[in-house]
């Protein structure tokens, strides 16, 4: 026997059915939250007032790719950059977090830039990421730009290092200036660049903080876990959303950010800059490439897979 | 279903339900039991899953949609392209069965 839409037994049941449905987005609940309500309550017997565990997996589980299916619209060349710049632009305004209270105009402004970013006003962002940028160059450089700062600018919150204090003003170059030239970067199909989520303001603690501690201390070039921990599930998090999409913007937002990661470090550890890198930093960018290399191949497995 | 095949079980057994006629999602369900022989339980959110993204791909398609106690109710049927593509699959699980099934009849009548 199954239940139906009157008895008051059920009803408990549907509430519950209902809020799983959460689950799923707004505009797919408000066309087919009905008809799966009709079918969950169908198939559920009429005693019960708690759903059964396999429906709760199949909920969230259905609500959850469903999600991610509904976040792979419009054109993948310029959302998959867009997705890039958004997680180096973040990058770059936690790297001033720290130093708030000393440069407090310069991360206000890079934050409007992340703000700008994430709406997708683009030509809001070129200007405010190249103000920002010339003077986060200046600073790594020992330069004055615009304004007196006096440098080493040391930390208020966070991290007890002095900002880039390891990173050369080439480095740095390369950090704003590729966000510069991705937003630039014409889409072949047109198109137009969405907003982003709100939760990438989330982000930025775990970037700006450097613990707990992974490496040594004096090392050069430290990666706090806390960051570690981030950019490991954010690129997880891509993969999985690569496989159930089946789409190459994931792969292509995280080999931005790898692009820019990789090309900082390696401008860094030029023989006149004397850093070494460790077989920590090695692991740790392998890993980061592997993750990268499959949110590319997961899709391309699954187009051959197209049903399943 | 194995490795190689483009065509999951559960899959297989939704287009399989699809092949007398057009159903609605709890029909859907009702009938792949039916068919797996209590094997193959789909729980709402993975059949819905699987239809929109066999609707998607175009192996079935929507055929019509009825209004139910004043809720929209979907009936899909399968696309020519889907009745392809399952009675291949079954030519070749037919096929991989034999490759033992033939083994064992040898067997018992040697």
């Amino acid at each position: 026997m199954t239940a139906t839409l009157e008895s008051p037994v059920t009803s408990v049941l549907e509430r519950r059915y209902r809020k799983l449905l959460l689950a799923y987005p707004r505009p797919y609940r408000q066309a087919h939250g009905d008809e799966l309500l009709d079918v969950l309550m169908e198939s559920t017997d009429a005693d019960r007032t708690i759903p059964p565990p396999r429906e709760v997996a199949g909920l969230v589980a259905g609500g959850i790719r469903t999600r991610v299916i509904h976040l792979a619209g419009g054109s993948v060349w310029r959302d998959g950059l867009h997705l890039g710049v958004t997680a180096v632009a973040v990058a770059n305004l936690a790297a001033l977090v720290p130093y708030a209270a000393a440069i407090p105009l310069w991360t206000a402004l890079s934050a409007l830039s992340v703000l700008a970013v994430l709406r997708g006003w683009v030509w809001v962002a070129i200007p405010l990421t190249v103000a920002v940028g010339v003077k986060a160059v200046a600073v790594a450089g020992g330069w004055q730009v615009a304004e007196l700062t006096q440098v080493p600018v040391y930390p208020g919150l966070l991290t007890g290092r002095a900002l880039f204090s390891d990173s050369a003003p080439v480095t740095v170059t390369v950090a704003y200036g590729l966000v510069v030239v991705g937003l630039l970067a014409p889409a072949p199909r047109g198109g137009v660049t969405r907003a982003r989520s709100w939760w990438w303001w989330a982000a930025i603690p775990f970037l700006a903080w450097d613990g707990p501690a992974w490496m040594i201390e004096e090392h050069n070039l430290p990666i706090s876990l806390s960051r570690m921990g981030l950019e490991l599930a954010l690129m997880a998090a891509a993969a999985v959303a690569g496989y159930l999409t089946r789409d190459l913007r994931w792969a292509l937002g995280c080999a931005f950010y790898l692009a820019v990661t990789v090309v900082g470090v390696t401008l860094l550890t030029l023989p006149e800059n004397g850093v070494i890198l460790s077989s920590q930093h090695l692991a740790y960018g392998a890993l980061l490439a592997l993750l990268t290399a499959a949110t590319a191949l997961l899709p391309l497995r699954q187009r051959r897979h197209a049903l399943d | 279903m194995s490795r190689g095949s483009s065509v999951s079980e559960q899959t297989y057994f939704v287009l399989a339900a699809l092949l007398d006629g057009p159903l609605h999602g709890h029909a859907i369900l009702k009938r792949v039991v039916e068919l797996s022989q209590d094997r193959v339980k789909l729980a709402v959110g993975t059949l819905y899953g699987a239809l929109d993204r066999l609707t998607g791909s175009g192996v079935i398609m929507v055929e019509k949609e009825e209004i139910v106690n004043g809720r929209k109710r979907r009936y899909f049927r399968i696309t020519d392209d889907g009745r392809r593509l399952v009675e291949e699959e079954a030519l070749r699980m037919q096929q991989a069965a034999a490759v033992v099934t033939g083994r064992t009849l040898g067997a018992t009548f040697s």
